[in-house]
């Protein structure tokens, strides 16, 4: 096995497949949001929603919590450390591998990003 | 101006139902009008603390707004389109590399994720502006100009923003001082019409905001066993 396929096969299956990813994307930037707000952002159907979001609170990479907003409850979803930590290794590898296969063709990539340090679970998030 | 990125998407989302603009209008409205109250029936004897109300109005919006703001929208925005973590409270959550923003969606992503410009673009600008003019000698043609200004702040401040106004709309804001000029009110009164007029400008804004968001987003109960 070549070096590159090397990193490929050490890419985050759990993060690399798209409904995952834009998931992981939505909840990175919103912060938390309920399983609605990602149903319509994300386009997706409830089912398929519900599947995604299982694997990703199964591999500890989100957390989902009953909350209440003005005595309205709501299923709050949110990155968990790990979940960062597993995102930001994800973003290194896959921008490691376009960087390594010359011009990606994409201007923020070719005009190389800053390294992101992975964070330690339980370590103050890295960028506010 | 398009957005985008999550973050953006979120930001922008927290103004979809003009709940924030309504909040902040009702406040302007209800404490500009204590201050003309005192202003026209209390007697000059006493102290006139012209801007005293409009600066308690708004401190009291940056203090618990967002409670007020979190408690409607809790009855009409979230069981229609859902939550999503209110802008502000991010300072200390964890933004997405840029880049993969970037290869998901867009060339050129914002440098801002999820933030909120709303209380430093808007809230403050009209604190400021009716700071200056209470504090300075006032003529009576200063309105014709005063309403302009505020409207051109508030469009070219907010126009990068997740929340920026229409132009027409800030026209019409820009207009207004023109209106009580020829109204003919009396100057005493005139630095307090201000915070009214902008009060009444942000409650129609918003309220034609929610009007549209309602129409467009009926309500529909999830059975709550389908929900994660």
């Amino acid at each position: 096995m070549t070096p590159r396929m090397q990193e490929i096969s050490q890419l985050d299956r759990v993060i690399h497949e798209p409904a995952r990813l834009a998931i992981m994307l939505i909840l990175g930037g919103a912060g938390e949001a309920d399983f609605l707000y990602l149903q319509r952002e994300g386009g997706f159907t409830q089912g398929n929603l519900s599947g995604h979001l299982a694997k990703l609170e199964e591999a500890g990479y989100v957390a989902i919590e009953k909350k209440f907003k003005g005595k309205v409850p709501l299923t709050v979803c949110s990155l968990t450390g790990k979940g960062r930590s597993a995102f930001a290794e994800y973003s290194n590898r896959m921008l490691g591998l376009l960087q390594s296969n010359g011009s990606s063709g994409h201007p923020a990539i070719d005009s190389g990003p800053p390294a992101i340090p992975p964070a330690s679970p339980g370590a103050p998030p890295d960028c506010r | 101006m398009p957005i985008a990125s999550p973050g953006q998407r979120a930001a922008s989302y927290w103004f979809v139902d003009g709940l924030p603009d309504i909040v902040l209008g009702t406040t302007l409205l209800f404490f500009g009008a204590l201050g003309l109250w005192w202003c026209i029936h209390v007697p000059k004897s006493l102290p006139q603390p012209d801007f005293f109300f409009i600066a308690a109005g708004l401190t009291l919006l940056i203090w618990k707004g967002r409670n007020v703001i979190d408690f409607l929208k809790s009855r009409l925005t979230y069981p229609r389109t859902g939550y999503v973590q209110p802008p502000e409270d991010l300072s200390e959550g964890f933004r997405p590399p840029s880049t993969l923003i970037a290869l998901n969606l867009r060339p050129g992503p914002p440098p801002d994720e999820n933030v909120t410009h709303f209380n430093t673009r808007t809230v403050m600008v009209v604190f400021f502006w009716c700071f200056y003019l209470v504090q300075n000698p006032w003529k009576s043609w200063y309105m014709l100009l005063a309403m302009p200004v505020l409207a051109v702040a508030l469009y070219a401040w907010n126009r990068r923003t997740e929340r920026p106004y229409r132009w027409w709309s800030a026209l019409i804001l820009a207009l207004t001082g023109a209106l009580l000029l020829w109204l003919d009110v009396p100057p005493l009164v005139q630095p307090l019409l201000l915070p009214l007029l902008a009060g009444v400008w942000l409650v129609a804004q918003g309220a034609c905001t929610l009007v549209g968001y309602l129409r467009a987003n009926p309500y529909s109960r999830t059975p709550e066993g389908v929900r994660a």
